[in-house]
């Protein structure tokens, strides 16, 4: 029982990481219906930047979020403005090959700038584990949980109560009718890219103190962030939890209950279940193009 | 008459004393010919690009492995028997996900080709027994030499890009173009585009697989991170996109060109080609979307219709 | 009983009824007319015939036969074919290699009889001196024409047509309404949907009028101009109309 409940907790812990860095994922094919496969990338920029501050500069990892947020939110800004801007008016298939040569592009540049070997990010604070009911959870999983959660939340406030928010919402739902209105849709169109990234940024960030960070690691992440939202709803941003938290208790028990590599193997079927029976996510509420 | 001055050129190029490693180099962009034509029968034609096109290969490959190495059958039939495994298994993967429209599509697609490199890899592990030997691997038996192979991959290119040929002729080429172009409209004028699509897949698929096989038995040694690979089905969606995805001889223009490339940089710069292939990739999609073949034929069309009317 | 007969069709998006219990009838020959106001079901229901729906209730019987719940391409072969009211042709295709492909499927002849009735079916249409064109550089009234060409192509019985006629000038109008009475003169029968109201009443032989979904009306045309529900459905209120 106890192993049961521990591997659950592990896939909630999970979930909530894998929501906090879907949630990008969704917001971006929602507002412009870019489908966008260097998404992994993204998360590789932010563990890998809070990877050099701390070992260059000594500064936690914790502490070099808004560094973060800010450089992966102009590089998504300026990406978006000068290169995927061109085709968001175009089917979906060609933004996804686009974004995939991109990937090709940041990946392997990535890989041979900084070579293949595997990094972690290793803290004072990184081997103390609380004992919660007689299940081990690390210090540092359960801060990164919570902030993954707040940065779902913060996405939210931002989309629901801000001026700006507004105007991505417009422009998701209406674009002619927001143009109308006075929205500037090319100058959102790159804020919510650049908003995109720099949350997927954070959840890199997060990431890079417990999981081990490589170049090539991008590419795992995009496939999670997909299964995330296809089962949460493509576009609807609170489906974004609903899929993390599902998918990261289905890999959690079936790692430990049938073995780690089959996870791989149900996430993918799971994929391509939900696409098959179910394209609008667990809830209904995704786009379906 | 162009065309046949170099098919028999090709024909004898293993007797004209060339080095073995430029024999090796066009059996290589022979295949790669053969893999980038099927990828476009069912993408190029139909505008559903295929993200798990690799699944097929793969699964050909471990068919002709398991055939030759267990079962000790002959090439040919294994090769055969590897075309007809795929096409089968494209049957229930292809009848859900075709009918998904356009981007998912490709996700599905990826997701399968995923999902079998998985199951492939842990098979045994699960099930407890010795069958594709997982991350081992399986090896075959050492074969024939280069020449051999120049035959069969030039075979099989000549077979591939002639049923593309043939395919844009007749009366289903006409039906997938439809469906590329308007598929309500298509399936409003009399097109079961959901047949159609199927029956292009099942093709492409077939000749994966068969082409899986002939590679397995020239490395003598595949394992599942080896054929299913996703580099694999990269390179044939920007071999398709650089020469021009959709058009017959597209294939044979991108595969060249991409496989030279890769042969001068991938022993002293083994990232720079795949940072490339991305490069290529944003290029094509941005400034020439049509691939070089698309782009001639467009400003031929756009003479031939001049005349005002 | 009709050659094409609509019983009690009902279709629902969501809790909306787009299409309720509509009962209509067609002979052969026949050019019926539809109209209503915008939103009043016109196009769900010529989806239903055509199979792009399935109707949440009843049934939609070709020559005797149930054909609800059929694919598009089934009951084009069948027998109906439609125009859709946003044209699309296959653009980078020529203007006879759209016919073609109708030809081909619709009534699933040879490439060389395809390729003649489609050469026929473009002069009839007037478009016979643009048969290399790529359908899409074409004008759009042009294009209208390629979509009833399309539609004469597949060997259909029964034409229905969404708002052909749309955004088209009177001389335009007059041409493709010599047109459909040469159509049906050669034995084929159309529904037609318009919001033009005097091609509507001039071309019809009967009129049903939908309102809400539901038929609301049905009768000759003058029968129909003077119903009291269909001044009603257009005007808001009651009006005399001479």
């Amino acid at each position: 029982m106890l192993l049961f409940l521990q591997s659950l907790l592990n896939g909630i812990l999970l979930g909530g990481i894998y929501a906090s860095y879907s949630a990008g994922f969704s917001l971006i094919f929602g507002v412009m219906g870019v489908i966008n496969l260097f998404h992994g990338e993204m998360v590789m920029l932010g563990a890998f930047l809070t990877y050099w501050v701390f070992t260059l500069f000594h500064i936690d990892p914790f502490l070099t979020i808004p560094l973060s947020i800010i450089s992966l939110f102009i590089f998504g800004y300026l990406v978006q403005r000068f290169v995927i801007n061109r085709v968001v008016e175009e089917p979906p298939m060609i933004s996804y090959i686009l974004t995939f040569g991109i990937h090709l592009i940041i990946a392997y540049t990535a890989l041979w700038i900084w070579t293949a070997d595997f990094r972690t990010v290793t803290t004072s604070y990184s081997g103390f584990n609380a004992n919660i009911g007689g299940m081990i959870v690390p210090y540092a999983r359960l801060a990164t949980f919570g902030l993954a959660l707040l940065v779902v939340v913060g996405l939210y406030i931002l989309l629901y109560k801000s001026e700006v928010g507004r105007a991505i919402q417009a422009t998701a739902q209406d674009k002619e009718m927001a143009r109308l209105m006075g929205v500037n849709i090319n100058r959102i169109y790159a804020i919510t890219f650049g908003v995109g990234a720099a949350i997927t940024g954070i959840a890199g960030s997060l990431i890079s103190t417990y999981f081990i960070i490589f170049p090539q690691m991008g590419l795992p992440y995009t496939i999670i962030a997909f299964c995330v939202v296809v089962l949460g709803g493509m576009g609807y941003i609170p489906g974004a939890l609903w899929g993390g938290l599902v998918l990261g208790v289905v890999q959690s028990l079936t790692a430990t209950y049938l073995n780690a590599g089959l996870s791989g193997a149900f996430t993918f079927i799971l994929l391509f279940m939900m696409l098959v029976v179910r394209p609008a996510g667990i809830l209904g509420k995704g786009v379906v193009e | 008459m162009v065309v046949v001055l170099i098919t028999v050129g090709l024909l004898i190029v293993p007797f004209g004393g060339f080095s073995e490693y430029f024999i090796r180099l066009l059996a290589i962009i022979f295949l790669w010919i053969g893999k980038t034509g099927c990828w476009n029968i069912i993408s190029g034609f139909t505008g559903y690009i295929d993200f798990g096109a690799v699944g097929y290969y793969g699964i050909g490959s471990y068919v002709t492995a398991l055939l030759m190495s267990k079962g000790h059958a002959p090439f040919l039939i294994s090769i055969l028997v590897s075309g007809v495994v795929s096409a089968l298994i494209a049957l229930p993967v292809g009848l859900p996900t075709l009918r998904l429209r356009g981007a998912y599509f490709g996700i599905a697609t990826l997701a399968f080709a995923e999902a079998m490199k998985q199951i492939i890899l842990e098979f045994d592990k699960t099930v407890g027994v010795n069958f594709f030997e997982g991350p081992h691997g399986i090896t075959l038996p050492i074969g024939p030499k280069n020449e051999f192979f120049y035959y069969i991959g030039f075979g099989v290119m000549i077979i591939v890009i002639g049923i593309a040929y043939w395919i844009r002729r007749s009366k289903l080429g006409y039906a997938l173009r439809a469906i590329h172009e308007a598929e309500h409209a298509a399936e409003l004028s009399g097109v079961d585009t959901l047949r159609t699509k199927v029956k292009a897949y099942m093709i492409s698929a077939f000749f994966l697989g068969l082409i899986g096989g002939v590679e397995t038995y020239w490395l003598t040694y595949i394992t599942p991170h080896m054929v299913f690979d996703l580099l694999i089905t990269i390179q044939m969606v920007v071999m398709s996109l650089l020469g021009g995805i959709g058009t017959v001889f597209g294939p044979v223009v991108g595969a060249s060109f991409l496989t030279i490339i890769y042969e001068l940089l991938h022993r002293d710069f083994p990232y720079t080609y795949t940072i490339i292939v991305g490069f290529i990739i944003v290029v094509v999609v941005l400034l020439m979307p049509k691939g070089i073949i698309g782009t001639l034929q467009t400003k031929r069309v756009i003479q031939k219709t001049r005349p005002a009317e | 009983m009709g050659l094409l007969e609509g019983r009690n069709l009902t279709k629902y998006f969501g809790a909306l009824a787009a299409v309720n219990s509509v009962d209509f009838s067609v002979e052969k020959g026949e050019i019926l007319g539809m109209i209503g106001p915008n939103g009043a079901g016109k196009s769900t229901l010529f989806n239903v015939i055509m199979g792009v729906y399935k109707p949440d209730r009843g049934e939609v019987v070709l020559k005797g036969r149930t054909v609800s719940g059929l694919k598009p391409h089934q009951i084009c072969r069948m027998g109906i074919a439609k125009t859709s009211q946003i044209v699309q042709p296959f653009a980078q295709m020529s203007v006879l290699e759209n016919v073609l492909v109708a030809g081909l499927y619709g009534r699933n002849l040879s490439l060389a009889d395809a390729t003649r009735e489609a050469e026929e079916i473009l002069e009839l249409v007037d478009l016979g001196g643009l048969k290399e064109i790529a359908s899409g550089s074409i004008t759009v009234p042009r294009r209208r024409r390629l979509e009833l060409a399309r539609a004469i192509a597949t060997g259909a019985e029964i034409i229905l047509l969404d708002e052909n006629m749309a955004g088209l000038n009177p001389t335009e109008i007059e041409e493709v309404l010599k047109l459909l009475r040469k159509i049906r003169n050669q034995g084929k029968t159309l529904i037609v949907v318009e919001h033009i109201m005097r091609v509507v009443m001039g071309i019809s032989d009967r009129i049903i009028v939908l309102n809400y979904g539901e038929k609301i009306a049905e009768g000759t045309p003058s029968e129909v101009a003077n119903d009291e529900k269909v001044i009603e459905a257009y005007l808001g209120e009651k009006v005399c109309f001479v």
